[in-house]
């Protein structure tokens, strides 16, 4: 099937070019006039999809870049050469991206379209203003030696470069990065994902495309001035050709691009009053009727195209650790013990793996976690128990640097890692499971686990990572559902997943937030032994739970919590019988709420 | 100092305006959660009614008004049942909702552009009506520029009330802190939601209305209203009543002021600048709570 789906698109493409290149050739001006609107929007849809497809961002700063572009030519055409115009509208171009991407792309929803669009408006007001105060004239003249038929083909070899690109990543760790990014960011920085640096790297590559179809495009106009560089009637073009294409698979664009530039210049030319209305309405059949675009009508549901196979942009980067396939979790570090071992009596020379010390972080008023303190030894199991809104899910958020906290510090194995963002812990060796399971949907089974074995600190990709992740998901027991997309499992399996995402990435410390909650009695008897049996291989791990029989068969310690303070800590029987414990437990005058 | 009175109170007049439309806009965003970008559209497409009542039938603004609102409210009632319901429907989260709202409202913006476009053409309208010059601290205003400022505040302080001394405010207040937890208390969101957004869709028509007596007004104007009203939002804070009478007060004078002071041709680009700005070092709004 996915071969089959490679051949299609690969031909799909291929086509589609060498139709248009055929129609340039032995067409009439008007046919190669057409042909270049064709393929200029087919390069700056897809270009906006490599980025806009995969995260979700839909950005309307097209004409920014595009009308950079041109401008770029408009101002330098005539005073170097071709080729370095067309460097230097890319070079701009690309330290436009950066800039934008760097401020702007924490941003998400509303804020990112609203922004893109903003940006595209305040660079249009500033060219205008620049051009009217300082130079004195609205338009510029484009005089250039370039034919119809040059620019046609300077497109069509961006257009085989685009698509080569947009192969490439979809082939490579950041390809799989950004559809991570795209499901839930949180989870992407605890698969080790930088999730800054990916989305800005993509952001550039696009906008570098678009920036040079619009330097390419600029001849084409003898005049331009920034109502017609700076046109966001463009902007909304290319979003709705990609959506109706499909943006989520390299050749959708072009399935939306190609039959709306022939709507568009139809309807241009025989009604060009209602072209208005029309563009609204087919923007609104799009989101109405193809979510998903032509390409996902033509592929029946499938979900993402599979990334990986093979060997890949990434794969080699950082020489990837040899695969330990029949038991991927690492050899017990220092000192192995049993589960059963009682850790109280054990002296505690050797830094603890985890060092929590005077940790606090408020919300508004409320002190959500208060001068909180204790370590956690290498190869032990501590629960972390306590009422509801006691602060365990904080503390833990805290730990895997989901949140900063306000005061404090945190040390893992000797080393500070306060404040550090998420990816950069897990790269030091820690792993986290959420307590609203957080499982990629779109993504399958294989592709959720790949996603950390390929972003943790010594990655794996192409086979190496496939079949550690089928070794990692038979170890959870989801041995064969590979490719299972995640939103069909149930509620016990997705949560088996979210473990089998975590310990894909080669973790010393496993944090667990509620992992046993909900499940019926023989499933916990399950996790329970999956626990023993992953801290037998010598994990730590810290366990926030609810559930008591968990706590009292698998943990030596537990450390208990109450209004954000530790208010017990010790041997598991004795801090269960501790009168402050039962009392916040039970309601006590001052239980939390 | 003549100057700056005269600064203080037009800018005082068109933050006013501004403010009034994106009340608006935060009441359909913050409880329907749905980003209408087709906005400005129906706020010029109240102007543009105000203009052809005022010279067909010489209905005086303030009493078009009256028949200007219902239209507007009933308007965007059925938009939000008929467009909007089954994306919510349909939506697996809050962010899939927002970037599908997004595209389907930027359809309905092209195609009510599109079609005053055809009605009205490109060019700019405007009408005469009490546009007889007083003296204020010495400024000169319009007498229709402070009646405008005048049914906003009152038009603002209704809402206001409404808001927070009704049975029916007080559910629209809950939809908008937690749609599932308004739901435990028997409030029917969807009503409540396509109340919030009719009711948006009036105020923003009252804020066409109203412009319409000082402004001139084209076709193709409705995105700019849009983004100004979005701007105020984001600004004020999403959801965030006064938020948005502040905001929008402090855009109408910066400006005026840019206008006056510096260049009118940078008016535009200012006011961008400033949104960003907003943007970058305090997404969630000038007054809008830090995000959880």
């Amino acid at each position: 099937m996915s071969t089959l789906a490679r051949l299609w698109s690969g031909f799909l493409v291929g086509a589609t070019l060498a139709v248009l290149a055929a129609v340039a050739a032995f067409g009439s001006d008007y046919h190669v006039a057409l042909a270049i609107a064709v393929l200029s929007y087919v390069v700056l849809a897809t270009a906006w999809a490599l980025f806009s497809g995969p995260t979700g961002y839909v950005s309307l700063a097209t004409v920014a870049f595009f009308g950079i572009g041109a401008y770029t030519v408009a101002v330098l055409g005539e005073v170097l050469p071709w080729p370095v115009v067309l460097l230097v509208a890319a070079l701009v171009g690309l330290v436009v991206a950066l800039v934008v991407g760097l401020s702007t792309l924490r941003l998400s929803g509303i804020y990112f379209v609203v922004f893109s669009f903003g940006l595209a408006e305040l660079i249009r007001q500033l060219v205008t203003w620049y051009e009217v105060n300082v130079t004195r004239s609205v338009g510029r003249y484009v005089f250039l030696d370039v034919t119809q038929a040059g620019i046609f083909w300077q497109l069509f070899a961006l257009a085989v470069l685009v698509f080569l690109v947009g192969w490439l990543i979809r082939r490579s760790r950041l390809g799989l990065a950004l559809q991570v990014i795209g499901e839930d960011e949180t989870v992407a920085r605890h698969c080790g994902i930088d999730t800054t640096r990916a989305k800005l790297t993509l952001f550039a590559v696009s906008s570098v495309f678009i920036t040079v179809t619009g330097a390419v495009m600029a001849p084409r106009w003898t005049y331009i001035d920034p109502a017609i560089a700076f046109n966001p009637l463009v902007s909304f073009q290319v979003v709705v050709m990609a959506l109706l294409g499909g943006a989520g698979v390299l050749y959708g664009p072009l399935l939306g691009a190609v039959p709306l530039v022939l709507l568009f210049d139809l309807i241009g030319a025989h009604f060009p009053n209602h072209f208005s209305i029309l563009l609204g309405l087919v923007f609104i059949v799009v989101v109405y009727g193809l979510p998903r675009g032509v390409a996902g009508l033509i592929r029946h549901g499938t979900t993402s195209p599979s990334p990986g196979g093979g060997g890949s942009l990434a794969a080699g980067q950082r020489g990837g650790v040899k695969p330990r396939m029949p038991e991927p979790l690492s050899p017990p570090p220092a000192e192995l013990r049993s589960a059963t071992s009682p850790l109280q009596g054990e002296v505690k020379k050797e830094t603890p793996l985890l060092d929590i010390i005077d940790l606090g972080k408020s919300f508004g008023g409320v002190r959500a976690v208060d001068g909180l303190t204790f370590s956690v030894p290498r190869g032990s199991i501590v629960g972390l128990i306590g009422p509801n809104g006691s602060g365990k899910t904080t503390a833990l958020n805290l730990i895997s640097g989901l949140i900063t906290p306000r005061s404090g510090e945190i040390r893992f194995a000797g080393a500070p890692i306060t404040g550090l963002r998420s990816d950069r812990i897990v790269h030091r060796g820690i792993a986290r499971t959420f307590q609203l399971v957080r499982v990629l949907d779109d993504l399958s089974c294989a592709e959720n686990v790949m996603a950390a074995v390929a972003f943790r600190a010594h990655p794996l990709w192409g086979e190496k990572a496939r079949h550690q992740a089928a070794a990692l998901l038979t170890r959870v027991g989801l041995g064969g559902r590979d490719d299972v997309t995640a939103q069909n499992l149930t509620y016990i399996d997705s949560k088996r997943l979210e473990l089998a995402r975590a310990l894909a990435l080669d973790p010393q410390l496993l944090l667990l937030d509620e992992w046993l909650a909900g499940l019926n009695p023989t499933e916990l008897l399950d996790g329970i032994a999956l626990i023993a049996s992953l801290n037998r291989d010598g994990l730590t791990i810290v366990m926030v739970e609810h559930v008591m029989d968990a706590i009292r068969s698998l943990c030596d310690r537990c450390i208990v919590m109450n209004t954000g303070r530790k208010i017990a800590d010790g041997v598991t029987a004795d801090v269960l019988a501790d009168p402050e414990v039962v009392r916040a437990y039970l309601g006590g005058a001052d239980a939390g709420d | 100092m003549l100057l700056l009175v005269d600064i203080l109170l037009s800018g005082l007049i068109l933050g006013g305006m501004y403010a009034l439309t994106a009340t608006g806009l935060t009441l359909q965003y913050g409880v329907a959660r749905i980003l209408d970008l087709a906005y400005g559209e129906v706020l010029v497409a109240a102007a543009f009614m105000a203009y052809v009542l005022f010279t067909g039938a010489a209905v005086v603004p303030l009493v078009g008004l009256v028949i200007v609102l219902p239209l507007a409210f009933a308007a965007n009632w059925v938009i939000y049942r008929v467009m909007l319901v089954p994306l919510v429907r349909r939506a697996r989260n809050r962010a899939a909702l927002e970037t599908d709202s997004i595209l389907a409202t930027f359809g309905l913006l092209f195609v009510l552009q599109g079609i005053a476009f055809v009605i009205f053409g490109g060019q700019y309208y405007g009408y005469s009506y009490l546009s007889a010059p007083i003296s204020l601290f010495g400024a000169t205003v319009a007498v229709n520029r402070l009646v405008a400022l005048g049914f906003a505040a009152v038009l603002a302080v209704g809402l206001y009330l409404a808001l927070t001394r009704t049975r029916t405010g007080t559910a629209i207040r809950a939809v908008a802190v937690d749609p599932d937890a308004a739901r435990l208390v028997a409030i029917d969101v969807t009503a409540v939601a396509g109340l919030a957004f009719a009711t948006g869709g009036a105020l923003c028509a009252a804020g066409g209305v109203l412009v319409s007596m000082f402004l001139t007004f084209s076709a193709g104007m409705g995105v700019l209203f849009t983004m100004k009203a979005l701007i105020v939002v984001i600004m004020g804070g999403v959801g965030n009543l006064l938020g948005a009478l502040a905001a929008g007060l402090l855009l109408g004078l910066i400006e005026t002021a840019v206008a006056r002071l510096v260049d009118p041709g940078l008016t535009l680009a200012a006011t961008y600048a400033l949104f960003l700005t907003v943007l970058l070092v305090r997404p969630t709004g000038l007054f809008g709570r830090p995000a959880r």
